[in-house]
């Protein structure tokens, strides 16, 4: 075809990712908005390697080119993953749209990836020459910067398989009407006797990047309840203090409030 | 170099051009299928639906290399089958039709509902044409029509 590879396996892929300049395509939801002109795409859609979804003992492993829709039909992924993409767009978009092509577009406001970096997911690059694995919050380097060599595609996102069952999700505005203002939040918490083991807290849309702040959830790490509760305080003020974001539609000011909300929100749905 | 073979509402057809071409300007301008149109180039209006596979898409969001050896349905097609026969019977009885523009989107995203879930409740309805906007009805004869065709053509879907 002109201007365009079609590969029929991951490794035919790769060949042509490494000798040709190509623009992956998965979904072409991102792309064709973009319209970018004068390149060639090199179509991922029928990558056999790159449409299943597999679990292996401690991961849910997702292909880069499982649709919305396919994931949201598929018993192994997890709930809190299918309520972000249950809200995603209408159903024609969710029908195109992929996970390789949510985190290969580098927005901050991707809503798999929230995800992905609240479950502390991670995600699986290729190349002709071989394969690595980098955490989903450190793939994200800056504004529309992602760790992702000329020659890598995104063969796979694994998610945890355990510990995603206690959640907090919310998505502020929808992006038909509000695009630019939404906020969308994130929170996986989990205690084993009586002690918190995990207070994940992800925010995506309200910065560069998907922001998360392992430290202060260090915190209230290995403490009770009752404990986290004393310490709330000094934990919402450290969110309050490190967060800037920026001003979208609507004032940081009241992205911010909305952020601190949700945090709250999610700390008190679990008793703190 | 090879051109792009598809099926077009059941024709085979081999596409000439870029694979990076929209598929709502190649349908609309090479293939003629002036059912499909353009409202937003943003895939946020739904008129430029499209069945690939019998799965609904918004053609201005996919390119041409995307359809190779794929069966693309507009339409043009569509209307030839009893399932669109008893669509556009609940569409006129429930006057869920004023400028039209909406309505090959409308329709493709109803079959594509319909085929997946015969007996969708009203929430699902509103649910499945969540992504196709129209600016005259005010949305509730559509899916009133639409639940009549799923009522009506029982056994069809
Ligand atoms: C109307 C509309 C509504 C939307 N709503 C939402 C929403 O609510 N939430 C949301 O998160 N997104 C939304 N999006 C954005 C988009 O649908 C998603 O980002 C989607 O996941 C993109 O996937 P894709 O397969 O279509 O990507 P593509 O457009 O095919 O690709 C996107 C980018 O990723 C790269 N890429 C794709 N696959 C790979 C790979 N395997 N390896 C390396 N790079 C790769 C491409 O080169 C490109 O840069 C919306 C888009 C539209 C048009
Ligand atoms: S023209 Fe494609 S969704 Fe509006
Ligand atoms: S009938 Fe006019 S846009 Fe729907």
């Amino acid at each position: 075809m002109v201007n365009g590879y079609a590969a029929a396996s991951l490794r035919e892929a790769l060949e042509i990712r490494a000798s040709r300049d190509v623009v992956p395509y998965a979904g072409g939801t991102d792309l064709m908005i973009e319209n970018r002109k004068g390149v060639r795409y090199l179509f991922l859609n029928k990558v056999p390697e790159l449409k299943a979804v597999a679990v292996d003992d401690r991961y849910v492993r997702i292909g880069a080119a499982v649709t919305f829709t396919e994931a949201l039909a598929c018993p192994d992924v997890p709930r809190l993953m299918k309520e972000a993409l249950s809200r995603i767009a209408a159903p024609a978009i969710r029908n195109a749209g992929t996970f390789g092509g949510n985190l290969g577009n580098g927005s901050a406001k991707a809503d798999t990836a929230l995800i992905e970096v609240a479950a502390d997911g991670k995600v699986c690059l290729a190349s002709a020459e071989g394969g690595r694995v980098v955490d989903v919050d450190k793939f994200y380097l800056g504004r529309k910067k992602l760790d992702l060599a000329d020659n890598e595609l995104i063969t796979e996102i694994l998610l945890p398989k355990k510990g995603l069952e206690q959640y907090s999700y919310e998505k502020v505005g929808g992006r038909e009407a509000l695009a630019i203002s939404r906020v969308s939040f994130a929170g996986v918490f989990a205690a084993e006797n009586g002690k918190i083991t995990n207070i994940a807290a992800a925010f995506g849309a309200v910065a560069d990047t998907i922001l998360r702040y392992k430290d202060i959830e260090a915190m209230l790490l290995g403490k009770t309840v009752q404990e986290a509760k004393g310490l709330k305080a000094d934990y919402l003020n450290a969110y309050a203090q490190r967060m800037t974001l920026t001003r979208g539609r609507v004032s940081a000011e009241y992205r911010k409030r909305v952020c601190m909300n949700l945090l709250n929100g999610f700390l008190t749905k679990f008793g703190i | 170099m090879d051109g792009i073979r598809f099926t077009l509402n059941g024709t085979e057809v081999t596409y000439g051009g870029n694979a990076t071409d929209r598929l709502l300007d190649v349908l609309r301008d090479s293939y003629h299928c002036t059912s499909v149109k353009c409202g937003c180039k943003e895939g946020e209006c739904g008129a430029c639906a499209a069945l690939i596979d019998g799965v609904l898409y918004n053609s201005c969001c996919v390119a041409l290399g995307a359809v190779s050896g794929a069966s693309v349905v507009t339409m043009e097609g569509f209307r030839e089958t009893e399932r669109f026969t008893a669509l556009e019977k609940a569409f006129g009885e429930f006057s869920a039709v004023q400028c039209g523009f909406c309505i090959p989107g409308m329709t493709l995203a109803a079959e594509a509902l319909l085929s997946k879930n015969p007996h969708p409740t009203e929430e699902e309805i509103r649910e499945g044409l969540s992504g196709n906007l129209c600016r005259c009805t005010g949305y509730n004869a559509i899916v009133n029509a639409v639940a009549n065709a799923a009522r009506e053509g029982d056994g069809l879907w």
